[in-house]
């Protein structure tokens, strides 16, 4: 399945969508988006995940990378997720890092 | 045992998420234990597409191998890269996923995802081959 994303910076939120499966060759992309919004220094990152059917550690790797890239001081917001993603953030420990969220703003 | 082969490249993971992704439903795998599957055969895939073959300049391919029994279903991939050990890798411990994200170490991630989504999962070297074997026990309904 395509994996789609876009992305806006407004007043230093970071919003992004991603969409289809997240695996290690759409994490270069997502990677790239994020190294993007970045450069804006946003203090909010807002992931929204309700259209994301599949993400691999690649995918988790880039979460990790964002709080690395954009400093502790960014809170990070994880919209909709289904629930086999989750799973997988509980079961690697990260959902203790982001906020699970069921619309932004919360 | 049915064989299907892809080449290995980075573009060949979707295609191999999707084949593995059938088998296992028409093995009766339910669904939450075929996508901490499909997880599994993505991280090893991955590992032998950029360490095996694309880091190295080598090119070849992966073979899927799958065979489902009423309790078992399994995957095995077969290539001819290096010899590479995913067991080796040291893992990550609850330690460390306690630890705040910026503290975090990167790595360890994906092969704990490999080994904890499946029933088994193993590795041994034979005729030259890498063969990396998952095995998923099905559930009766």
């Amino acid at each position: 399945m395509d994996f789609t994303i876009t992305s806006e910076v407004v007043d230093k939120v970071a919003k992004l969508k991603l969409t289809g499966e997240l695996d290690s060759l759409s994490a270069r992309v997502f990677q790239k988006e994020i190294e993007k919004v970045a450069l804006e220094s946003p203090t909010e990152l807002v992931l929204d995940l309700e259209n994301l059917s599949f993400m691999s550690s690649a995918g988790l790797r880039v979460l990790i990378f964002s709080k690395q890239k954009m400093g502790v001081g960014l809170t990070i917001y994880i919209v909709k997720p289904q629930e086999i993603i989750v799973d997988t953030l509980e079961k690697t420990g990260l959902q203790h890092s982001v906020n699970i969220v069921d619309q932004y703003p919360v | 045992m049915e064989l299907k082969t892809f080449p290995a490249t980075i573009d060949s993971l979707d295609a191999i998420r999707q084949y593995v992704k059938e088998k296992s439903q028409e093995a009766g795998v339910d669904k939450k234990a075929t996508y901490n599957l499909l997880v599994a055969v993505d991280e090893i895939a991955t590992n032998i597409i950029l360490y095996g073959y694309q880091n190295t300049g080598l090119e070849g391919n992966i073979d899927v191998f799958s065979e489902a029994t009423p309790t078992q279903f399994k995957v095995i991939f077969e290539d001819d890269a290096t010899p590479f050990d995913p067991t080796t890798r040291e893992l990550p411990d609850e330690e460390d996923f306690n630890l705040p994200l910026e503290e975090r170490p990167i790595g360890g991630l994906g092969i704990y995802l490999t080994i904890t989504g499946v029933s088994d999962f193993s590795y041994e070297y034979k005729n030259n081959r890498n063969r990396n074997i998952f095995v998923v026990d099905i559930k009766s309904p």
